[in-house]
């Protein structure tokens, strides 16, 4: 009876640990994995593998309105519906990926896509078809973000601190694409109460913000409430992604780094965060 | 006065020529003159409207509602462009409109 009842609790605690190693624990994407999108509306049915593409090689060289606005990439991984003819008419990637544009340190940018296809073109298609295929990135992370401002989470770099000190400058206007603007008047910082007794508040940096993503990336889209206080914001909302959540734990640092917005001290409190 | 005649001999046969020619010349390259002209005219009023983004804070009401208009009529000329011109700008002239008709709406509190 003893040997039975020792044999069952043997089995459940190694089920138990078998079980929590199962779990549905999310994997923390790596330093160059994280804002990977993986794109594959048509290229495995057209016999590609599916294209990957990665933020951090391009947010180092231009502004996040500048594609998204701009060149009209969606916010949301798919729904773009790029297809190859969009790419060789001009658009989408093609808009720079087109064999002739030229970055500073760049060289000419490769050709996204193209109507006629040699032999040695199945490599270049292979620079964004690459998902599951051993191809060696023409840039590596570590290498090419060695002498950036690191950070903790995310994918270990503080990009606003690299772009506000001259580490990264951002490309925000490609002719014959973007409209000849004003600069943008400089919105104030605004606080945002936290819910939880205790918790800082917000300093929600409009400065800092529109940096990157000038007025249109983030309203109305992503933030409609046009009033202070009318939207209530939930971190369960934010982790979904919505609100922040749209960049912030995608491309921008994930809002497990609290103390970077949750920056305002607490009445009473003698520890300045 | 020989050269002269021998001018306005040449300066008749010239006109001649373009008044005889401007209804063929009306099928192709006009037409084609004239669809790049429109071509351009969806293109300059998009920037027209889009460029004034940045300083929507600064316009007042009607001048926003007058904005919000030019972009719902300058929508069904960019539906008619083709697949992938078409899909690019009516994404662009939808986030313009919907950040003039925000901002609209943050003055109007409506």
């Amino acid at each position: 009876m003893k040997k039975s009842f020792f044999l069952f609790l043997i089995i459940l605690v190694c089920s138990g640990v078998a079980l929590a190693q199962t779990g549905t624990k999310k994997k923390r994407p790596l330093d160059f994995e994280y804002g990977r999108v993986v794109l594959n509306n048509y290229s495995e049915k057209a016999g590609f593998a599916p294209a990957v593409f990665n933020h951090w090689l391009h947010r180092a060289k231009f502004t996040c309105r500048l594609c998204h606005v701009d060149i009209g990439f969606a916010m949301r991984a798919g729904a773009t519906d790029i297809k190859a003819t969009d790419n060789m008419s001009g658009y989408y990637c093609g808009t720079c990926h087109n064999g002739k544009t030229l970055f500073s340190g760049s060289g000419k940018v490769f050709e996204a896509c193209s109507k006629k296809l040699s032999a040695e073109d199945g490599r270049r298609c292979e620079r964004c078809h690459s998902l599951g295929r051993n191809v060696k990135p023409e840039y590596e992370f570590a290498h090419f973000t060695a002498k950036f401002p690191k950070e903790r989470f995310g994918n270990g770099i503080n990009w606003e601190q690299a772009e506000a000190t001259g580490a990264i400058k951002l490309v925000d206007f490609l002719e014959g694409v973007s409209i000849k603007r004003p600069a943008l008047a400089i919105q104030k910082d605004m606080s945002i109460d936290a819910k939880m007794e205790g918790i800082p508040a917000i300093i929600f940096s409009h400065k800092k913000h529109t940096v990157w993503n000038g007025c249109e990336l983030c309203h109305p889209e992503i933030f409609i409430g046009v009033k202070k206080g009318t939207t209530k914001y939930s971190m369960v909302e934010i982790f979904e992604g919505k609100y922040c959540g749209a960049c912030h734990g995608k491309v921008a640092f994930p809002t497990i780094d609290c103390q970077r917005c949750h920056t305002r001290q607490v009445v009473g409190s003698e520890k300045p965060m | 006065m020989r050269n002269k005649r021998g001018s306005l001999a040449i300066a008749l046969a010239a006109a001649l020529v373009v008044l005889a020619g401007a209804p063929v010349f009306s099928d192709g390259i006009y037409a084609a003159a004239a669809a790049a002209s429109a071509q351009d005219d969806w293109k300059k009023e998009f920037e027209d409207i889009c460029s004034k983004t940045q300083d929507s804070m600064s316009f007042t009401p009607d001048e926003l509602k007058s904005l919000v208009g030019r972009c719902d009529a300058l929508k069904p000329r960019i539906e008619k462009l083709e697949e992938t011109q078409r899909k690019v700008y009516l994404k662009r002239l939808q986030m313009c409109r919907d950040l003039l008709a925000f901002v609209l709406e943050s003055k109007t509190g409506k």
